[in-house]
């Protein structure tokens, strides 16, 4: 019983991350639309993150800093569950998205999700007044960027 | 003066004759060990090791350091008061009027040129960080953020000319070597025959090349600590 009911949750949760990923086909307008947001919400997360370097090393980090880019990298990444439906490939039009993701949907998705979660609990490290804490989220938190960049991401982007 | 005693760039190899010293062993290592560390530094930045890239970069930093310590102090072939001379004698140079050993008139333009390309990449990468935010040049917190990002841009942008002198560098050995002459083995095992009345080449002080050594190692870790007090 228990085993079935894995396999039922199992199956669901494919089911889900596939449908995150390639469910609904963009096409047009609308695949051009996503493609240039997600180019701009990447740019803004890259430049939130390099604000974040320069915090964490300095003697002390300027927490306000720290905090308003953990909150947009955090809000962000809510959004980047929308920024790859099928059809917003290189196939389209220019840009760093390697065909691989939508190949392997269900790595992409984990990947996609670590980075989601990882910017939720920096986020909430920053809100406190550790900054040696939020630090170490910090750095987990970019290990989730490189963990996808590297394997998802083309050098040919900007 | 016949032509051919002087159309090539550093020593004659002709088959008779002693060998004599024309580069010193560390003119040759830094010659070698940087077409190693460029073909690194590619390698590791295209294949997700930004870190190995910087490294690899640092190690460059630390012998162009050398490089410029050791061509005032070094062996008479090393320095660049005896190689690097004006138009007039490049003129002469390409008219067959000049005789010798070391780099040609010509040729220490073409030293010079590289040298000062890889200086460049050098410091360009210094102050870079990558698009992520998650690698920086260690001298990256003297510039703005924007800064960081354009110089990265030109950094990748500046390897097509670091490139570009490379090919006009090998294009010149093939060129020589099709004339007759073979002026890479030399660059190997820093000896070659030479033309009688040439001076061979008068060594350095193996404990000035330490000296130099020692100076550019230092200089290095202080710009991979920050370059402190500048970047507080």
């Amino acid at each position: 019983m228990r085993i079935v009911s894995i396999a039922i949750a199992s199956l669901a949760m494919v089911a889900g991350v596939a449908a995150g990923a390639a469910a609904t086909k963009v096409t047009g307008a609308k695949a051009a639309q996503v493609m240039h947001e997600r180019h701009e919400g990447m740019e803004t997360i890259g430049k939130a993150f390099k604000a974040l370097h320069r915090e964490f090393d300095a003697s002390s980090p300027f927490v306000p800093t720290v905090r308003s880019s953990a909150a947009q990298i955090a809000n962000l990444s809510k959004s980047a569950s929308g920024w790859f439906p099928a059809g917003t490939g290189p196939d389209v039009g220019k840009t760093g998205a390697k065909p691989e993701i939508w190949q392997n949907p269900q790595d992409f998705a984990a990947k996609l999700s670590a980075f989601q979660k990882a910017a939720q609990v920096f986020n909430a490290a920053a809100s406190g007044n550790d900054m040696a804490a939020a630090k170490a989220r910090y750095a987990d938190l970019g290990g989730t960027c490189k963990a996808c960049h590297d394997k998802y991401r083309t050098e040919m982007h900007h | 003066m016949p032509r051919q005693i002087s159309d090539g760039d550093a020593p004659l190899s002709s088959p008779v004759g002693p060998r004599q010293p024309v580069w010193d062993l560390p003119v040759r290592l830094v010659h070698w060990l940087l077409p190693c560390l460029i073909a690194f530094s590619w390698w590791s930045v295209h294949n997700h090791h930004t870190d190995w890239h910087i490294w690899s970069g640092c190690a460059i930093l630390t012998l162009l350091i050398f490089r410029l310590l050791w061509g005032f102090v070094g062996s008479s072939t090393a320095r660049f008061f005896n190689f690097v001379r004006g138009p007039r004698a490049v003129a002469d140079y390409l008219r067959g009027r000049w005789r010798g050993i070391g780099h040609t008139p010509l040729g220490a333009l073409s030293v010079l040129a590289l040298l000062c390309a890889l200086a460049v990449q050098v410091g360009l990468g210094l102050i870079s960080e990558d698009e992520d935010g998650l690698y920086t040049g260690p001298l990256y917190r003297l510039v703005s953020v924007d800064t960081s990002d354009w110089a990265r841009d030109l950094h990748e942008f500046w390897f097509n000319v670091i490139l570009g002198l490379i090919v006009l560098h090998i294009a010149a050995i093939i060129f020589y070597r099709v004339r007759g002459r073979k002026l890479t083995k030399p660059m190997i095992t820093g000896h070659a025959v030479l033309e009688p009345g040439v001076q061979p080449m008068r060594p350095g002080k193996w404990w000035a090349a330490l000296i130099c050594l020692a100076i550019g190692i230092g200089v290095t870790r202080w710009i991979i600590a920050g370059a402190p007090p500048f970047s507080s």
